[in-house]
């Protein structure tokens, strides 16, 4: 239809592709200006706006009800959430109870005892006493002594104090101690030792005679 | 939709930014942030807040039942696993929509498109209504009826613009093309629409 009031084609064409924004509100202040100043002279542009606004209002009374469930979509994310999001959690929680202060005491104060428990157990593993003229002896047992059976803790104890002895090892499969006494003190520490009537035997065990 | 109209000197409808789409934005990017970690409660919320405009955009773009809730969910799977994508160099919702939009066609590709609604056409197709209810349903009718008519793409473009109140330059980014593509494609569209509506279009005015 021919627009007696309409006078140039190109301000007509622009307005008008971007009349169902105007429509909308959604043009910058430079567009809707071109758009408004042709407007007052456009009747046909009028009544595209028209139109326009009735479109607007027609697309929001179309309102399908599509519910596409957000218990379908949760069922999608449970994998994710159980290994990985779970893990990742717990773990920080850890990290995070570990970086206090005081935790982290504790824990430091448990490793340090798994340590020393593990080393207890390691050396009570070991076998407790060295046969007589194994290689792996004590370097240190330089005596042998066997005492009477009726020697008790005390008196024994009291003998190795007097000699300057200390037990290495034993007892062996036939009772007998491994000692160690001062290199330079050894031939007396024997005497003594053989003089002793709790002890049965005692000799020296590196080959060396008194 | 329409939020406090102002009216310009032609007595256009203006939506203005208000204060309550600012915060709403606002609330969304938390979200978000929430679901960058994982948050699956953030993640609840920002689906229940872009569920209805996702579905009613998509209905019209894909205009298949079936095929919406599996581009809805496969959109808001791909918000999740890569929330930590989004740089908020655009809008949220640009961001989000764009997503949906190339799921969309990305499924529509692996589908015939739609028969067409012979129950729609025979509503359509009625002698006028008596009353005022069923005049303005037939109104709707020629309108969803027109809607098939037009290709995908156009349907995205006349969807945003009208329903969702998007701007050419947001719907340019969401359909990743030059906004004159948007404008030229909004122009055929209006034209289609003009052309199928013709024997309805003297009711609306």
């Amino acid at each position: 239809m021919p627009d007696p009031i309409r006078t140039d084609e190109q301000p007509h064409d622009e307005a008008e592709e971007l009349l169902p924004w105007y429509a909308t509100g959604q043009l910058d202040p430079k567009e809707r200006a071109l758009v408004e100043q042709h407007l007052l002279s456009c009747a046909k542009c009028q009544r595209q706006l028209a139109i326009e606004r009735r479109m607007v209002d027609e697309f929001q009374a179309l309102t399908p009800e599509i519910d596409t469930g957000w218990a379908r979509l949760r069922q999608r994310l449970e994998p994710r959430e159980t290994w990985r999001d779970r893990a990742g959690r717990e773990a920080a929680g850890v990290w995070r109870m570990l970086s206090r202060p005081q935790v982290a005491l504790l824990a430091a104060a448990q490793l340090a005892f798994v340590i020393f428990a593990a080393g207890l157990l390691l050396s009570l593993s070991r076998p407790s006493y060295r046969a007589l003229g194994s290689a792996s002896a004590p370097a240190a047992a330089n005596v042998i002594v066997m005492f009477s059976p009726d020697t008790t803790e005390a008196e024994w104890r009291k003998v190795l104090t007097a000699n300057g002895a200390s037990l290495v090892g034993g007892p062996t499969s036939t009772d007998a101690y491994l000692l160690t006494v001062p290199a330079a003190s050894r031939p007396a520490a024997l005497k003594r030792l053989r003089a002793d009537h709790h002890v049965m035997m005692a000799e020296a065990i590196d080959g060396g005679r008194p | 939709m329409r939020e406090g109209p102002d009216l310009n000197v032609v007595g256009t409808v203006i939506r203005p930014r208000t204060e309550a789409a600012r915060s709403g934005a606002r609330e969304e990017g938390e979200l978000l942030d929430r679901v960058k970690s994982q948050d699956v409660d953030a993640f609840e919320r920002l689906y229940r807040i872009y569920q209805p405009r996702l579905a009613r955009f998509l209905v019209n773009l894909v205009q298949r039942p079936q095929l919406v809730e599996e581009v809805l969910d496969d959109t808001m799977m791909v918000v999740w696993q890569t929330a930590d994508r989004f740089r908020g160099t655009s809008k949220l919702s640009t961001w989000i929509f764009a997503i949906a939009y190339r799921k969309a066609l990305k499924a529509r590709s692996r589908w015939p498109d739609p028969v067409e609604d012979d129950e729609l056409h025979a509503r359509v197709s009625e002698d006028p209504a008596p009353d005022d209810q069923l005049h303005h349903q037939r109104l709707h009718d020629a309108l969803v009826t027109a809607m098939t008519q037009l290709s995908a793409e156009q349907r995205a473009v006349v969807d945003l613009t009208y329903f969702h109140g998007m701007g050419y330059r947001e719907i340019a980014e969401i359909a990743d093309c030059p906004v004159d593509t948007v404008k030229t494609r909004m122009f055929h569209a209006r034209r289609r629409l003009k052309q199928a509506l013709a024997g309805t279009l003297a009711d609306w005015l």
